[in-house]
C-alpha cells in the first residue's frame, strides 16, 4: 500500500513539473503533401521562437474534418474548399505553398524522368485498362525504353488525400472516362491496385513493389529517389517535373481572396507547365482569434524566411503578389 | 504390412507432425524477436533517447518525445485503471461473491479484455475528443485504462478467491470490519497475484496503438502536457514504418526493440512472480 | 456481520468500480449507435450487404470490409488451428518434462509481442519473403488446377490477404495453443492409462481419448482466437493494402473493418462518411462481442465439465 502511495505522489510530481514545462504549442494536421516543408519550417521556427508547431500529416480529408470539429488549431488541405463550404463551416482559407504531383514507377532499367506518359495512357493505367507495361500505347511513346511484359500494380492513397484530389481532378479534366466512372475527390473508388496511407505510404509501397506505379508529391519522389515520369501537358509538350515546370503552372493561377483563394492549378495552359500542380491550403477556425493570430504569425515568418527551404524541397513559394494578397486577407479577417 | 505396424507408423507420423508444429511456433518467436533485435540494435544509440525528432527526411534526431509520452500515457492509464480494476475485482470476489451480478460482470470483463481496441479508440474520440475540442494525452490514457480495467479486475477477482476463507473468518473473530479485513488481510495474502495482474495489464496496454491513433494523436515536439496531443512510441512506430525514409525505418526498429524488450520483461517478471507464489499453474 | 459506515463506503466504492465495466459496454454500444444513426438512417440494413465504398458519391456499404475481416480471419484460423493443436499435443504428450514449461512459456510470449511489431515485421521482413519466394511458388504449383488456381491469381506483391492471414495466424497461435494445452491437461490420467494398457499408441490416445474429452475447451479456445483475429488492427494495417473490393485471389489487397477504421477514421471529411465509419465500428463491436460471448460460453461449459 505504501508503495502505491509513493508511486502516486511521484506521478503527481512528474505531472505538475510537466505542466510548468509546457511551451506554447499550436496543433495542426492534414495534408501529407506539404508535410516535409511544414515540418522543416516548424523545426526552424521552434529554434528561433520556442513555439511548437505540431503538424501531423494525416491526410487532407483529416485536416478538413479535424478543423471542422475544432480539434486542432489549423488544418491543411490540398483540396481547396469551395467558398460556400468555407462559409458554412465558419473557416478561413489561404494558400501556403505550391507543389506538384508526379507519377512514380518502380521499373527495372528506368531512371527518373525517362518514361514518357500522356494523359490517355496514365488514365488507362489507373482505370486498370492497361494491364502490362509493354502495352502498345506506352511503347509507342517510349521506343528506346525496354519495357517487359510485366503486370502493372497501381498504388493509390487509401486515406482522404489532397494529393488524390489534385490527381483525380487532373484525370477528370483530361480523361472523360475517368470523370464519368470515378470522378474527382479526396478519396475515390479506385478500380484497381493497393492503397497506401499518406504520401509516405504510397512512396513506401512503390519502393517495395516491382512494376508498380503510384502518384506522390514531388518532394517525396525526390527525397526517396523514386523514378518519376514525364508527362504530356495541355500544350502538347512532354515536360519533366521540377521547380521550373511547377513555377510555370503556378504563374497561370489567379487566386481570388474573395473566393477564399479557391483555385485549381491542374492542366495549366503554359508551354512548360507541369500539368498536375496544385497549391496547398491552410484552414483556420474563424472564432479562434488568438490561436489564429499565432498560426498566421508562423506563416508570415515562413513567407519571409522559408522560401529557400521550400525551394530546397522542390516546392514553389507563393509569388510575392500572392503573399501580399494573403496578408491583406489576414488583415481583413482581423488576425494579422 | 500388419495392422499393428500401420498403427505404429501412423502414430510416429502424427508425433513428428506435432513436433514440427511446436518447432514452427518457436521458429516464429525466434524469427520475429531475432529480426527486431538485429534491426533495432543497429539503430539504438544514446541520441535516440535524448533528442527530439528532426524534420521529415532529415537524418538524425531521436525519439525522446515519444519515449516520455509513452511513459506518461501508460503511467496515467495505470493510475486510472489499476485502482478501478482492483476495487472492482474486490467487489466481485468479496461483497458480491456468488451473486448473479458478480458472474455477469466477470463474464463481461472477459469479453471486454478481447474487444477490438480500435473500437475503444472511436468511442473515446466520440465522448472525449470531439466534445472537449482537442486531442489529448488524457484521452489516450483513458482509452488505455478502459482496456486495462477488465484485465486487472479479473486477475484481482481470481487472486482474492484463492485467499482461504478461514483467514477472513479469523479476522472477523477479532472484531475487524470487512473492509479492514480486505485491505489488511486479503490484499496482503493476494498481493503477488494482484501485482502480476497489474504488470501484465501494463504490458498489454504499452503495446497498444489503435486506441491512441485518434485520442492522444501525435506530436513531433517534446511535450509532457497531458492536455495536449502527445507522442507515443507505438503511434510513432506506425508513422515511421509506413513512411518512406530510411532513417525513419531504422528509428522505428530501434523503438520496436525497446518496446518489445520492456513488454517481454514485464511479462516474464509477472509470470515468474506468480510461479514463485503459487507453484506450477 | 456488523455494518460499519466505513464498510458501507468501501463496499459501495468497489461496487461502482466493478459496474464501470458494464457501463463501458453499454456506453460503447450507445455512443456507437448514436454516432452511426445518420448512416443507419440513410443506408439502413442494406449497409451490411452493399459493396460500395465511394466517398465521392457518399455511398457506403460494409460488405467489402466484412468480407476482408472474415476471409483473413478464416484463413488465419485454417493455418493456426492445426499448428496450435500440434503444439498443445507436443507440450502435453511428447515433450520431455523439463521442456514442457519453457516451450509453453515461449509460445505464450508470442502473445506478448505487440501487434504493431507484428505489423512492422510483416511489412519489412515477411512481405518481401512472401512476394519473392512463397507466393511465386504457390502460384507455380497451383497453376493449371481449376478453381484452386483462381486463389493464386495476380502478381504476388506480398501486400495482400495471404501475408496478412499468415501474420494473424502467428498472433493467434498462442491463444489456441495454451487453451488447448490446458484442456488436454485436464483429461483424467486414469482414462489415458487404461487406453495405454490395452495397447493404444500415443497418437491413438490423443486422437481417441484426449481430443474428444477436451473438445469443448479446445473449441472455446478456437472461438476466442477468432474473436481476437476479428479485432486485430495494426498487424494487418501494414500488409493488407487497403482496397475496398471483393477479392477472389489471395494475392489481392483487401480491407478489414479494423484497417478501414485505422486508416480513414481521423480523416473522413463529411458527416455521412464519419457516421458510416462509426457504423462499421458498431458492426465490428457487435461481431466480436458475439464471438467472444460464444467463446466464453464454451469455455464455461468446459470448465463445468472438468470440475465435475
Amino acid at each position: 500500500m505504501k508503495n502505491i502511495l509513493r508511486l502516486t505522489l511521484l506521478a503527481a510530481l512528474v505531472l505538475s513539473f510537466a505542466h510548468v514545462n509546457a511551451a506554447e504549442t499550436l496543433n495542426g494536421a492534414g495534408a501529407t503533401f506539404p508535410y516535409p516543408v511544414y515540418s522543416a519550417w516548424a523545426y526552424d521556427y521552434n529554434k528561433i521562437t520556442g513555439v511548437q508547431i505540431n503538424y501531423q500529416s494525416i491526410g487532407s480529408g483529416g485536416g478538413v474534418r479535424q478543423i471542422t470539429e475544432r480539434t486542432i488549431d489549423f488544418g491543411a488541405s490540398d483540396d481547396p474548399s469551395k467558398p460556400e463550404q468555407v462559409q458554412k463551416d465558419k473557416l478561413l482559407q489561404f494558400p501556403a505553398v505550391i507543389g506538384g504531383v508526379v507519377p512514380v514507377v518502380n521499373l527495372e532499367n528506368t531512371h527518373p524522368g525517362q518514361l514518357k506518359l500522356d494523359p490517355e495512357s496514365l488514365c488507362s493505367i489507373f482505370l486498370g485498362e492497361i494491364k502490362y507495361w509493354d502495352d502498345e500505347k506506352i511503347k509507342k511513346m517510349n521506343p528506346q525504353s525496354k519495357l517487359t511484359h510485366s503486370e502493372v500494380t497501381v498504388v493509390y492513397r487509401s486515406d482522404g488525400s489532397g494529393t488524390t484530389a489534385i490527381f483525380t481532378n487532373y484525370l477528370s479534366a483530361v480523361c472523360p472516362a475517368w470523370k464519368e466512372k470515378i470522378g474527382a475527390g479526396k478519396a475515390v473508388k479506385f478500380p484497381t491496385g493497393i492503397g497506401g496511407k499518406g504520401n509516405e505510404g504510397v512512396a513506401n509501397y512503390v519502393k517495395r513493389t516491382a512494376n508498380s506505379i503510384g502518384y506522390v508529391e514531388f518532394a517525396y519522389a525526390k527525397q526517396n529517389k523514386l523514378t518519376f515520369t514525364q508527362l504530356k501537358n495541355s500544350a502538347g509538350n512532354f515536360v519533366v517535373p521540377g521547380f521550373e515546370s511547377f513555377e510555370d503552372a503556378a504563374e497561370s493561377g489567379d487566386f481570388d481572396p474573395k473566393k477564399d483563394f479557391y483555385l485549381w492549378l491542374t492542366n495549366a495552359p503554359g508551354k512548360e507547365s507541369w500539368p498536375i500542380a496544385g497549391a496547398t491550403f491552410i484552414l483556420l477556425a474563424k472564432e479562434k482569434t488568438d490561436a489564429n493570430k499565432s498560426v498566421v504569425k508562423f506563416f508570415d515568418w515562413a513567407f519571409k524566411n522559408g522560401d529557400n527551404k521550400a525551394k530546397e524541397l522542390v516546392y514553389v513559394p507563393l509569388p510575392k503578389s500572392l503573399k501580399d494578397k494573403v496578408r491583406a486577407y489576414w488583415k481583413e479577417k482581423g488576425i494579422f | 504390412m500388419t495392422r499393428v505396424r500401420k498403427r505404429k507408423i501412423e502414430g510416429v507420423i502424427a508425433m513428428v507432425l506435432c513436433t514440427v508444429a511446436a518447432l514452427t511456433g518457436l521458429f516464429w518467436l525466434v524469427f520475429i524477436l531475432g529480426d527486431v533485435l538485429a534491426h533495432g540494435i543497429k539503430a539504438l544509440n544514446l541520441n535516440l533517447f535524448i533528442n527530439d525528432p528532426a524534420p521529415a527526411g532529415v537524418e538524425g534526431g531521436g525519439l525522446r518525445n515519444a519515449f516520455i509520452g509513452q511513459l506518461l500515457i501508460t503511467l496515467c492509464a495505470t493510475l486510472i485503471g489499476v485502482p478501478i480494476g482492483v476495487l472492482g475485482g474486490t467487489f466481485l470476489a468479496e461483497y458480491a461473491r456468488g451473486r448473479r451480478i458478480a458472474r455477469l460482470i466477470s463474464i463481461l470483463s472477459d469479453i471486454m479484455v478481447s474487444v477490438p481496441s480500435i473500437v475503444i479508440g472511436t468511442f473515446i474520440y466520440a465522448v472525449l475528443v470531439k466534445p472537449i475540442g482537442h486531442f489529448s494525452g488524457w484521452a489516450g490514457a483513458i482509452a488505455l485504462s478502459i482496456i486495462m480495467i477488465p484485465v486487472v479486475l479479473r486477475t484481482t477477482e481470481d487472486m482474492l478467491r484463492l485467499v482461504p476463507w478461514t483467514l477472513r473468518e479469523a479476522a472477523f473473530a477479532l472484531g475487524a470490519p470487512y473492509y479492514k479485513v480486505i485491505i489488511q488481510i486479503v490484499y496482503r495474502g493476494a498481493s503477488t497475484g494482484i501485482l502480476t495482474g497489474i504488470l501484465l495489464s501494463i504490458a498489454r496496454v504499452s503495446g497498444e496503438t489503435a486506441p491512441l491513433l485518434f485520442t492522444s494523436f501525435n506530436n513531433s515536439f517534446f511535450s509532457a502536457d497531458m492536455n495536449k496531443p502527445i507522442a507515443s512510441l507505438t503511434v510513432t512506430i506506425f508513422q515511421y514504418a509506413m513512411g518512406p525514409y530510411e532513417s525513419w525505418h531504422s528509428q522505428a526498429w530501434a523503438a520496436s526493440l525497446v518496446i518489445t524488450l520492456s513488454i517481454l520483461t514485464l511479462t516474464v517478471i509477472g509470470r515468474l512472480l506468480i510461479k514463485g507464489r503459487h507453484g506450477k499453474r | 456481520m456488523r455494518k460499519n459506515p466505513a464498510d458501507i463506503i468501501f463496499s459501495a466504492t468497489t461496487a461502482i468500480a466493478s459496474l464501470s465495466v458494464a457501463v463501458f459496454v453499454i456506453g460503447i454500444l450507445y455512443v456507437l449507435i448514436m454516432e452511426s444513426s445518420p448512416a443507419i438512417g440513410r443506408f439502413g440494413i442494406k449497409f451490411l450487404i452493399s459493396t460500395d465504398w465511394d466517398p465521392v458519391k457518399e455511398s457506403f456499404g460494409a460488405l467489402t470490409n466484412i468480407y476482408g475481416t472474415i476471409i483473413t480471419t478464416f484463413l488465419s484460423l485454417l493455418i493456426a488451428i492445426p499448428v496450435s493443436i500440434g503444439i498443445a499435443i507436443f507440450v502435453t504428450e511428447i515433450s520431455p518434462n523439463f521442456l514442457k514449461a519453457p516451450i509453453g512459456a515461449a509460445i505464450e510470449l508470442l502473445a506478448a509481442i505487440p501487434s504493431i511489431i507484428y505489423g512492422m515485421w510483416g511489412l519489412f521482413t515477411l512481405s518481401p519473403i512472401m512476394s519473392r519466394h512463397v507466393e511465386p511458388f504457390l502460384k507455380k504449383i497451383t497453376a493449371g488446377i481449376p478453381i484452386v488456381s483462381i486463389l493464386f491469381q495476380g502478381t504476388p506483391m506480398g501486400i495482400d490477404i495471404l501475408t496478412a492471414s499468415v501474420i494473424l495466424s502467428i498472433m493467434i497461435i498462442p491463444f489456441t495453443a495454451s487453451i488447448s494445452r490446458d484442456s488436454f491437461n485436464l483429461t483424467p490420467p486414469i482414462i489415458k492409462e487404461s487406453a495405454y494398457a490395452i495397447g493404444a499408441t500415443k497418437w491413438e490416445v490423443v486422437k481417441n481419448i484426449v481430443i474428444p474429452y477436451s473438445k469443448i475447451g479446445v473449441f472455446g479456445g478456437i472461438v476466442l482466437s477468432l474473436g481476437r483475429a476479428i479485432g486485430e488492427t495494426m498487424a494487418v494495417a501494414f500488409v493488407l493494402g487497403n482496397n475496398h473490393r471483393i477479392a477472389t485471389s489471395l494475392f489481392d489487397a483487401a480491407a478489414t473493418i479494423t484497417v478501414t477504421l485505422a486508416n480513414e477514421f481521423a480523416e473522413a471529411d463529411n458527416d455521412i462518411y464519419l457516421s458510416s465509419l462509426f457504423y462499421l465500428a458498431l458492426v465490428l463491436f457487435v461481431m466480436s462481442f458475439i464471438t467472444l460471448a460464444v467463446a466464453k460460453y464454451f469455455l464455461i461449459r468446459a470448465e463445468r465439465k472438468y470440475s465435475r
